[in-house]
């Protein structure tokens, strides 16, 4: 720019004689959106490539055969589509997805029934304790895993694991059967991840106006009719949102589902466990391992596809104004 | 039931809610509690010891407590936090270095991509696709993709024969998921990617939550873009960047899945690691006192978040 301006005039007649960076400069400060225009698509750009860098390195492991995998650069070494059908036959990793799946499904219409419940109790009743009971249901969600896991273990052991054989609800749940079923995750993604969707289906049904109930009270309705009438019906928005996000976090869960099964398919291992699976193998199967990471992600990133404006809005309306 | 007060109809509603509480939060809190408050117990059948009182939290904090476990992280990591001794404060350090960093990078991070996705513009809705659709990923294949992408000689970002720029830069060694120090820096990009999104969601919310006219009265005023940001919308927006925050604290301090998803919990300790390991080996006492030091841990950042910022968050409505 300096050396520029030596040599040559700068008035805007001489817009011509300037280098493009030059004269876009020129044209910035005289308009400014320029400026932003360009800084938004620069920081946008940014966000693509690291956002999205880390699927396409999958991509590329999962088309690369896996004695191809040494030194790889930016480009797959091939096109070999067939990791995608291996997925399926070194493991039976569908039979992972499938049970997280269903373990995400029914911890979904668990949270929703029981969440609806106290959502319309929270957003539209009036009684004594309410405070310090959403209070408490709150400060459960505070607590770490690590904190529910010993005693729930040796719950679903029916009491072998650990010492606490001799407390009294272990002894009515006692059913050694439970560990390697469902339940193990189930219960406890139900019980932790209920909070978030009290908050939010709370909001939604306490901004439904009382006359709407009220008219369908007179008409003879139960005061749960017209939760399942009229508050829930007018309240979609309100579910979807919670069940999409309950649905996303349940399938998308470490900690409990490494830990609650044997890791074998038959006995409802989640996917954690197809995929940590192929990591003892013998020969590290690079390309298996990326491909598989593929096949998981997609169905919660086709729920997200789908269901984006929800969760914002959900997030929005639901965790934030409590 | 017609014939029920508000107040029993309440309760009888809530009942189902309350007794899954009951059974899976709140019975395993206080049976934690009062595991923390025996020995370990080694080498008899019972599982747990003797009644000790509050001796495992003092061992705990006096660097007394052994821990009889496989620890390859340890001898590693007193070379990257010197200033600490025992395996506890060890985790301990471990989980807030995470904790701290990884919030601060992501709130960032996350604000810039919300004030991108607050925009209008074309193709905004695969924009905002792409860049929430790391929150969706599960954290076991969070943790498999930066697996797969530190290995050393298979990428491009460390190589075996030949250095990478990484490695010229002095940044990672030969293998980096057996270094603690480089563990932790490749947890915390691994986390920052994931969960940058969700607080980008979080914050995404917020922002549209805001006013559009008082962006015209602005404008109408003269105020510049710059102005406009900081007079309104930083304002604006602060009460749910400082709760999305807080979510990201609690949720960071019992970061668990990638650290194990990416090191096996081998070099990087944090508290819900130590908890894991101590109970594998049977050290249910301890590990009971690991558990319930972390929650209070939380409900004392917790408490000291809500305290500092409550005029501007909490019943702030």
């Amino acid at each position: 720019m300096s050396q520029d301006t030596d040599t040559t005039p700068t008035t805007d007649t001489a817009d011509l004689k300037r280098g493009p960076f030059e004269s876009w400069v020129n044209r910035s400060i005289s308009n400014p959106e320029n400026v932003y225009q360009a800084m938004f698509y620069l920081v946008t750009g940014f966000f693509l490539v690291t956002t999205l860098f880390p699927f396409y390195w999958l991509v590329v492991l999962a088309l690369t055969p896996n004695e191809q995998i040494v030194d790889m650069g930016l480009l797959p070494k091939g096109t070999n589509v067939g990791a995608f059908v291996e997925v399926f036959q070194a493991i039976p990793f569908h039979r992972f997805v499938i049970n997280s799946l269903l373990i995400a499904t029914a911890t979904t219409i668990i949270v929703l029934v029981l969440a609806s419940l106290a959502g319309y109790v929270f957003g539209r009743l009036d009684f004594p304790g309410k405070k310090p009971l959403m209070l408490v249901i709150l400060a459960i969600s505070y607590f770490p895993p690590a904190a529910f896991l010993l005693p729930l273990f040796s719950l679903f052991t029916g009491g072998k694991a650990l010492y606490f054989q001799t407390s009294a609800i272990t002894i009515g749940l006692q059913s050694p059967d439970l560990y390697n079923s469902p339940w193990p995750m189930v219960m406890p993604f139900s019980a932790l991840f209920l909070p978030l969707s009290i908050f939010i289906l709370t909001t939604f049904y306490g901004q439904i106006p009382d006359g709407l109930e009220d008219a369908a009270r007179i008409e003879g309705t139960t005061r749960l009719g017209a939760l399942a009438r009229v508050i829930v019906p007018l309240s979609a928005p309100g579910i979807a949102t919670a069940g999409v996000l309950t649905f996303i976090t349940v399938y998308n869960e470490y900690f409990f589902s490494s830990l609650m099964t044997n890791g074998a398919w038959q006995n409802w291992a989640p996917i954690v466990e197809g995929i940590l699976g192929y990591r003892g193998h013998h020969e590290t199967p690079y390309n298996l391992m990326a491909a598989a990471s593929i096949v998981g992600v997609l169905p919660v990133a086709i729920l997200v596809v789908v269901a984006q404006e929800k969760i914002v809005s959900g997030l929005t309306s639901g965790a934030l104004k409590e | 039931m017609e014939g029920l007060s508000e107040t029993q109809f309440a309760y009888l509603l809530l009942t189902p809610a309350l007794l899954l509480l009951a059974v899976i939060a709140l019975w395993p809190l206080l049976s934690t509690f009062r595991m923390s408050l025996f020995a370990d117990n080694l080498t008899g059948s019972a599982q747990l010891g003797s009644f000790v009182g509050l001796q495992n939290y003092v061992e705990l904090f006096t660097g007394q407590k052994s821990y009889a476990l496989p620890a390859p992280f340890l001898p590693k990591l007193t070379g990257t936090f010197p200033y600490v001794t025992g395996w506890f404060t060890t985790a301990l350090g471990a989980t807030l270095v995470f904790t701290v960093v990884s919030v601060f990078f992501e709130t960032i991070i996350g604000f810039g991509q919300a004030l991108v996705l607050d925009q209008d513009f074309t193709g905004r809705r695969w924009v905002r696709v792409a860049i929430i659709i790391p929150w969706a990923v599960p954290v076991v294949i969070q943790g498999m993709i930066f697996y797969l992408l530190f290995q050393p000689n298979i990428g491009f970002l460390i190589g075996d024969a030949q250095q990478t720029i990484l490695q010229q830069l002095g940044i990672f060694g030969k293998t980096p998921l057996a270094n603690a120090g480089e563990t932790m820096l490749i947890i915390i990009v691994a986390d920052v990617w994931k969960t940058s999104a969700f607080m980008a969601l979080l914050i995404l919310a917020g922002l549209q939550s805001i006013d559009r006219n008082l962006y015209e009265v602005a404008r109408v005023a003269g105020a510049s873009k710059w102005q406009q940001f900081k007079l309104i919308t930083l304002p604006l927006v602060l009460p749910t960047v400082l709760i999305a925050m807080l979510f990201r604290t609690i949720a960071a301090m019992r970061v668990y899945g990638i650290i194990d998803s990416v090191s096996s919990c081998q070099t990087v300790p944090s508290l819900s690691c130590m908890v894991v390991a101590g109970f594998s080996q049977r050290q249910i006492g301890t590990a009971a006192t690991v558990a319930f030091v972390t929650a209070a841990i939380i409900g004392v950042a917790v408490s000291v978040y809500i305290a500092k910022f409550a005029r501007s968050s909490v019943g702030g409505d």
